[in-house]
């Protein structure tokens, strides 16, 4: 067992780092294209810009969002609590352009806010439209980690704190909050890799950030090159992210020193306090979904459907399938070389979580770099023998798609089947094996019961994101494959909102079901 | 009850911190708190010690502020911390508090912990004296979790210290060490608590550990200070056998009083000013008996087990079984018969 796992998981690593090994080698080796000079000249640092103002409302919103409602779930009591706790996970089913799409329609010039408000509503659009997209949309990152972490937090800081003379506001902003900080940053780094990675958002509220400049850079120029360069930017800044997430923690941590704590008691909220906090989580979930959904559901019955869903249905819902069952397994893979400890399985999972900083834009462009690469390689040879041009890899099948999404959502089934496998500690298998079991009966009647949620709720996560994304799978789609996504991106870039409605629709009304099992396991999972 | 608490008051010691009939529930069927009564002498250790559910920790985070009372009053000096009306938060009752899992702040060095609790431009060199005092000086740049738990309990007791407070309360302190470090650890925080000159309550389960540390103990029982004096004292005339359960090992045998004397298998004891046909209980120690091998002795060994400087011998007859404790080495094996003397030192009677 641990020498197969070991050598899946060295798979997975390959296939989540190939693609941004193949982006930095091109990037470094290539020669400068004229379109990157000029753009360097031009437009370059509007994108820089735009990246970081959008990627900053974004963490701002997603983080007082999900940072509050983290707290209020975790140390709090109200009617409906409990209910509210896995029901605020479900935006993640949301598209942020999907959510631009209805907002940018119902409060742009002629829309139905516009028109209420006598113009007064502002316009959704722009930066700080596209932020707050995303923070709409993202906070369950933010939200799912502060919860976590304030659950778990020993109110015996807090209380020590009140004993040495802070008082209750003084202590929480002295203790609990910077105690839970690295979780929170780290759901922030998420939220802001996600917004940079974003293609469908920035481009329909007119937010040129760098993914804006990377596809321009392919489609447009089409320079592999260029587009390579530009996703190293966009690497180098995936990397800052990260590299501040981790230096902000140091040597400080965010759990006890000893490793028992007292749960602390939750307060009780009744009557004002109560409705407030209703209304708090009650607010980022109609903005976030019953909104947008609302006023896509009106469009779409309002306009005839366009053809081709059905085959655009299929096409999403198989290379999610896909790519989530691979993803799982390699995960669980992964995990399990893990427990082996080695070097080279700790590497493996390491390489492989890089994945998840990579943009799909850039995992794309990786993905067309090895291709072609290895088709050029092999092209000689094939004609030599068979005196035909060599099989076009790169636009003839989906395999270059789940290559590309592997290589950026593996990484996000490792650590959910890690924490999975965590619950299978080694003195159940050694309880197991003093009792005689064997290890395929260790593993069907230990194992899996213990991890078959965690596992499929990784390959539901993964699931959805697949769904959900557009930059990847509009670099690398065969011709004339249309996913969900792509229908409606294509029809809304064509200011023909009506006919995107539907297709916008159906992304989150499928990934609706999976995410409810996500969010209840997740729900499940805290303390 | 009542009287040893009027001991204690004419003993002339200037107490601190009274606690009266403090009563809290967690459920309406179980009181954690059903009318405590406590006082801390100035500059003194007391030890709390009860079994888990007693109550115990719930009274100490009640002084902490950090429970609020049902009923009762917490008063320090002249000033009420809790009564009827009265809920001084936390914040300002100038308590320190060691709890059990330490709860130093994660986020911070040693020295920012310590220096949590102060204030004003010289904080910083107040905590690093303090610091030092517990011998942690070179520790003050370390984060919690890079300090042994030794450390990490000096740390949170130099930041408890810190602000000088009224009363310092000490949450089972030692219970997450091991054996070896408990014992060296006890000694080094009694003496901190002693040159500090401060009102010291510590709570703890462990009989040993509380007569240890402690100059006044209160035993606590079902919510209830049970019964309070100097250690020995308490050891020597426990006022219940639930008291005397607390502090260690006991026989409990139900007798009735008959010209001031209760009868025991083991021949009449002094019945303690009971008056006579008063059911009692005769509490003895197991030391109390003296075991001596007898071929037609009345009673049989039926279990004998070292425990180091001593043994334990249970020995029985057809009225019943005993555990007595005689010192090692001894030639008593199982199956020997004895004959079985009574030292009226480790007798008590009580009622019933």
């Amino acid at each position: 067992m641990p020498g197969r796992a070991t050598s899946l998981a060295i798979l997975a690593a390959t296939l989540c780092a190939a693609p941004i090994l193949a982006v930095v080698w091109i990037g470094l080796s290539g020669e400068t294209g004229d379109y990157l000079r000029h753009l360097a000249g031009t437009r370059l640092p509007t994108y820089l810009l735009t990246s970081a103002l959008v990627g900053l409302i974004a963490a701002g919103g997603a983080g007082l969002i999900g940072t509050g409602l983290g707290w209020l779930m975790a140390r709090t009591e109200f009617t409906g609590r409990r209910t509210l706790g896995w029901i605020l996970i479900l935006p993640l089913a949301v598209p942020a352009y999907v959510a631009a799409y209805a907002w940018l329609d119902l409060s742009a010039a002629g829309g139905p806010l516009h028109a209420a408000t006598g113009g007064l509503f502002p316009t959704i659009r722009g930066s700080w439209g596209a932020g707050l997209m995303f923070a709409l949309v993202l906070y369950p990152y933010v939200y799912l980690l502060a919860r976590n972490t304030f659950s778990s937090q020993s109110a015996d800081a807090y209380n020590a704190a009140r004993t040495l003379g802070a008082g209750p506001m003084s202590a929480f902003s002295r203790t609990s909050l910077p105690m839970a900080r690295p979780a929170i940053a780290a759901g922030l780094a998420l939220v802001v890799m996600e917004s940079l990675a974003d293609y469908g958002t920035v481009s329909h509220l007119g937010a040129p950030t760098l993914s804006i400049g990377l596809i321009r850079a392919w489609s447009g120029a089409g320079s592999l090159v260029d587009a390579a360069r530009l996703s190293l930017v966009l690497v180098f800044i995936a990397m800052l992210v990260f590299g501040l997430e981790r230096a902000q923690r140091r040597r400080a941590r965010s759990v006890n020193a000893a490793g028992r704590h007292k749960p602390s008691p939750r307060i009780r909220l009744s009557g004002l306090p109560a409705l407030g906090a209703l209304t708090a989580c009650l607010l980022p979930l109609t903005l976030g979904m019953l909104i947008p959904l609302g006023r896509l559901v009106w469009l779409a019955a309002h306009t005839e459907t366009a053809p081709g869903l059905v085959a655009a249905s299929w096409h999403s819902l198989s290379l999610a399938g896909i790519t989530a069952l691979i993803a799982a397994a390699l995960g669980l893979a992964t995990a399990y070389a893990l427990r082996s400890r080695t070097a080279i399985a700790t590497l493996a999972a390491r390489a492989a979580g890089l994945g998840y900083a990579v943009p799909g834009a850039v995992a794309a462009v990786g993905v067309i770099a090895i291709l072609s690469g290895t088709q050029s390689l092999l092209d000689p040879a094939w004609r030599s023998v068979t005196g035909e041009v060599f099989p076009i890899l790169l636009t003839g099948t989906g395999a270059a798609l789940v290559f590309a999404y592997l290589s950026r959502f593996a990484a996000a089934a490792i650590s959910p089947a890690e924490t999975a496998l965590a619950r299978v500690t080694p003195s159940l298998d050694g309880a197991a094996r003093t009792l005689g079991a064997s290890r395929g009966q260790r593993v069907w009647h230990i194992h899996w019961p213990l991890i078959v949620a965690g596992v499929t709720s990784a390959g539901l996560l993964v699931f959805v994101e697949v769904l959900k994304e557009l930059p990847a799978t509009m670099i690398l789609r065969p011709f004339n494959y249309d996913t969900l996504a792509i229908i409606a991106h294509n029809f809304a870039s064509d200011e023909r909102l009506g006919e995107a409605a539907l297709p916008s629709l159906l992304i989150p009304l499928v990934a609706l079901l999976p995410m409810i099992f996500v969010a209840r396991y997740l729900s499940r999972q805290d303390p | 009850m009542k009287r040893l608490l009027g001991e204690a008051r004419m003993a002339d010691m200037r107490t601190v911190l009274s606690i009266r009939g403090a009563e809290r529930r967690y459920r309406a069927d179980h009181a954690a708190l059903a009318g405590a009564d406590l006082d801390l002498q100035a500059g003194r250790i007391t030890a709390l010690l009860g079994p888990s559910g007693s109550g115990k920790s719930t009274l100490l985070r009640a002084i902490a502020g950090l429970e609020r009372l049902e009923a009762g009053s917490i008063r320090l000096g002249d000033t009420i911390w809790n009564d009827a009306r009265t809920h001084v938060p936390p914040e300002a009752r100038r308590v320190g508090m060691v709890f059990q899992d330490y709860a130093l702040f994660p986020h911070m060095t040693a020295l920012a912990n310590v220096a949590f609790g102060l204030s004003g431009p010289d904080k910083q060199a107040r905590a690093m004296t303090q610091l030092e005092a517990a011998e942690l000086g070179h520790k003050a740049k370390a984060y919690p979790h890079e300090l042994s738990g030794g450390e990490q309990q000096r740390v949170a007791l130099a930041r408890a210290l810190a602000p000088e407070p009224a009363v310092v309360l000490l949450d089972e302190p030692f219970s997450g060490l091991d054996r070896r470090l408990r014992g060296e650890l006890r000694e080094r925080t009694v003496d901190t608590l002693r040159a500090a000159g401060t009102t010291a309550l510590i709570v703890t389960h462990d009989a040993e550990e509380a007569m240890a540390v402690a100059d006044q103990l209160a035993l606590m029982d079902g919510g209830r200070v049970i019964q309070t004096g100097a250690p020995d004292e308490v050891w020597m005339s426990p006022v219940s056998a639930t008291a005397a359960k607390l502090l260690g090992d006991v026989e409990i045998i139900e007798a009735s009083v008959t010209g001031g004397q209760a009868e025991t298998p083991f021949g009449p004891v002094d019945a303690n000013g009971f008056e006579d046909d008063q059911p009692v209980s005769v509490l003895i120690r197991p030391r109390a008996f003296t075991l001596s091998l007898k071929p037609e002795g009345e009673y049989t060994i039926t279990r004998r087990r070292s425990a180091g400087p001593h043994l334990t011998h249970r020995f029985a007859s057809e009225a019943g079984e005993w555990t007595a404790q005689t010192p090692a080495p001894s030639p008593i094996q199982e199956g020997d018969r004895v004959s079985v003397e009574l030292d009226p030192v480790y007798v008590r009677v009580v009622a019933a």
